[in-house]
């Protein structure tokens, strides 16, 4: 576990991996990327457990 | 006898012990941990050899501690937002360059604050040898953003929207945040790469990454401490080139005043009897302006705390200073000097109890307090007696020309009572006896040696 008595900030712990240059704009647009494959597959995953709401009846006039 | 440092609390892993003499430093497992890396690095010896790291030695930790290091005492600890530009810009530089070479050593800082730097010697030294741990690859620097908002956006403040810092650091210890630093930076400044990046960017990023648990993606997607390496050299240049023009003080062609040159060696003679007979370890030379006096303490062995509140002067001052210089300079109002602050308003000491003084200097500064700033005279003369120390105090009478300016929209009747030469010797007659007295060229001047009865 990673452990910090300090609030870094999100954005800001992003922030330096891009101003670490050329490369750490590559691991930036990696980390982001990870993160959002992650929070898809998440949501994915919370939609699978639960059932679909039961089908609305319409009807036709 | 030993007492909790009041303002050390904040990091689990490290806590301080004021004694007497010395300061001692309790360490959990984990700041064990740290300062044994710390300790088998090059960098310890390197940086507390060249004054650039406290010296340390680790003695045996007292029940309830896995370590303990012991520290020699900072004569008088002095806070960001009394320190003038060039002082928090060399702070600045110092915790970049501690930062690189503990990252070459397989160690990083854990924080980036100014509290954790002192001014020695005339120079700055980094005290908190708890904030150093091994470095876990794939971890960011942790300390980025307090770095932005303690050191960079406060610089920034000086030098590119002319406004002091001093006041924003003494009001908020965190600093600016980069959303209140956007809106503070002219438009002009605003699309400097540097404000985009460490500014602007920021601002976004925080705003838009709010609470986003991001430190094990950055080490999943290949972060290096190489990035960190090169963020911080392109921060020092940056840092580097930050430069306060310096509008023209009140006080900084006071040398040439013609009192001034004319009474500097007898007022010199003076004080240097008076530290002869003290033998002070800390003298408070408060109104000090260019230093002259202090340099007379400082040259006598003691630790001089040169105290203005004009940053123009004192930051010539402090860039003078050669190493070794034991002056302090620090920058105060003393109509309105730093309270007690911080959490349970007791974390960060009121400059009157952390002076700790064994003499007190006050040329050139009762007439001011009295005319400019109104305080009533038996008040000034109480405020001085308060330390409980020996004075060397100028007496400025009302015929001096000096007096004449600054009252000169002023009627008599809104001026307090008791400003001549008989109601000051009478009113401090309370608090002192006379040692020595002596009057200056210009007949209006007089200097009292001091000493509380």
């Amino acid at each position: 576990m990673i452990f910090a008595y300090l609030d870094p900030g999100s954005g800001s712990l992003i922030l330096q991996a891009v101003l670490g240059g050329v490369a750490g704009v590559g691991v930036a647009a990696k980390a982001m990327r990870n993160r959002w494959k992650a929070r898809k597959s998440s949501v994915t995953e919370e939609e699978a457990e639960t059932p679909d709401p039961a089908p609305v009846e319409t009807q036709e006039s | 006898m030993d007492r909790a440092d009041p303002g050390s609390f904040r990091d689990p892993a490290s806590r301080v012990v004021l004694g007497d003499a010395s300061v001692t430093r309790l360490l959990d497992e984990r700041g064990l941990e740290g300062w044994r890396a710390l300790a088998a690095s090059r960098l310890l010896e390197a940086a507390v050899a060249d004054g650039r790291l406290i010296a340390s030695t680790e003695v045996d930790p007292p029940g309830g501690a896995a370590g303990a290091l012991e520290h020699p005492r900072i004569p008088v600890v002095t806070y960001p937002f009394e320190w003038t530009f060039s002082m928090l810009r060399d702070a600045a530089l110092l915790q970049l360059d501690l930062l690189e070479a503990a990252l070459g050593e397989g160690l990083v800082l854990k924080d980036a604050t100014p509290y954790n730097i002192q001014f020695v010697g005339g120079r700055p030294m980094f005290i908190d040898v708890g904030s150093f741990e091994k470095y876990r690859t794939g971890d960011p620097w942790v300390g980025y953003r307090q770095f932005c908002r303690q050191f960079l956006y406060p610089l920034m403040l000086r030098a590119w929207v002319g406004v002091p810092f001093q006041p924003w650091l003494r009001g908020e210890p965190e600093g600016p945040t980069a959303d209140q630093m956007r809106r503070l930076l002219p438009a002009r400044r605003r699309l400097v790469p540097a404000a985009l990046l460490h500014v602007e960017l920021q601002a976004r990023a925080e705003r838009r990454m709010q609470g986003a648990a991001v430190r094990s993606s950055l080490a999943d997607a290949g972060f290096s401490s190489d990035l960190i390496v090169a963020n911080v050299r392109k921060l020092r240049s940056l840092v580097e080139a930050l430069e306060w023009d310096g509008a023209v003080g009140s006080w900084a062609e006071y040398g040439q005043c013609q009192h001034v040159g004319r009474d500097r060696s007898a007022k010199a003679a003076f004080l240097d009897a008076a530290v002869k007979a003290a033998a002070p370890s800390v003298v408070l030379d408060l109104g000090a302006n260019d230093g002259h006096f202090s340099r007379v303490a400082a040259d006598n062995g003691a630790v001089a705390v040169a105290v203005d509140g004009d940053e123009e002067v004192l930051d010539r001052l402090y860039r003078s200073l050669s190493a070794g210089t034991t002056i302090v300079p620090l920058l105060a109002d003393l109509a309105n000097p730093s309270p007690a602050q911080g959490w349970a308003g007791v974390e960060r000491p009121a400059l009157v109890t952390r002076a700790n003084p064994d003499l007190v200097v006050a040329y050139g500064l009762i007439h001011h307090l009295i005319y400019t700033s109104s305080i009533p005279p038996d008040h000034v003369i109480g405020w001085l007696a308060g330390f409980g120390v020996p004075v060397v105090v100028e007496f400025v009478a009302p015929e001096d020309p000096m007096v004449a300016r600054l009252t000169a929209n002023k009627r008599p009747e809104e001026l307090h009572p008791d400003r001549d030469r008989g109601g000051f010797e009478r009113m401090a007659a309370v608090h002192f006896d006379t040692i020595a007295d002596q009057d200056l060229e210009g007949g209006t001047r007089r200097l009292y040696h001091l000493t509380p009865c």
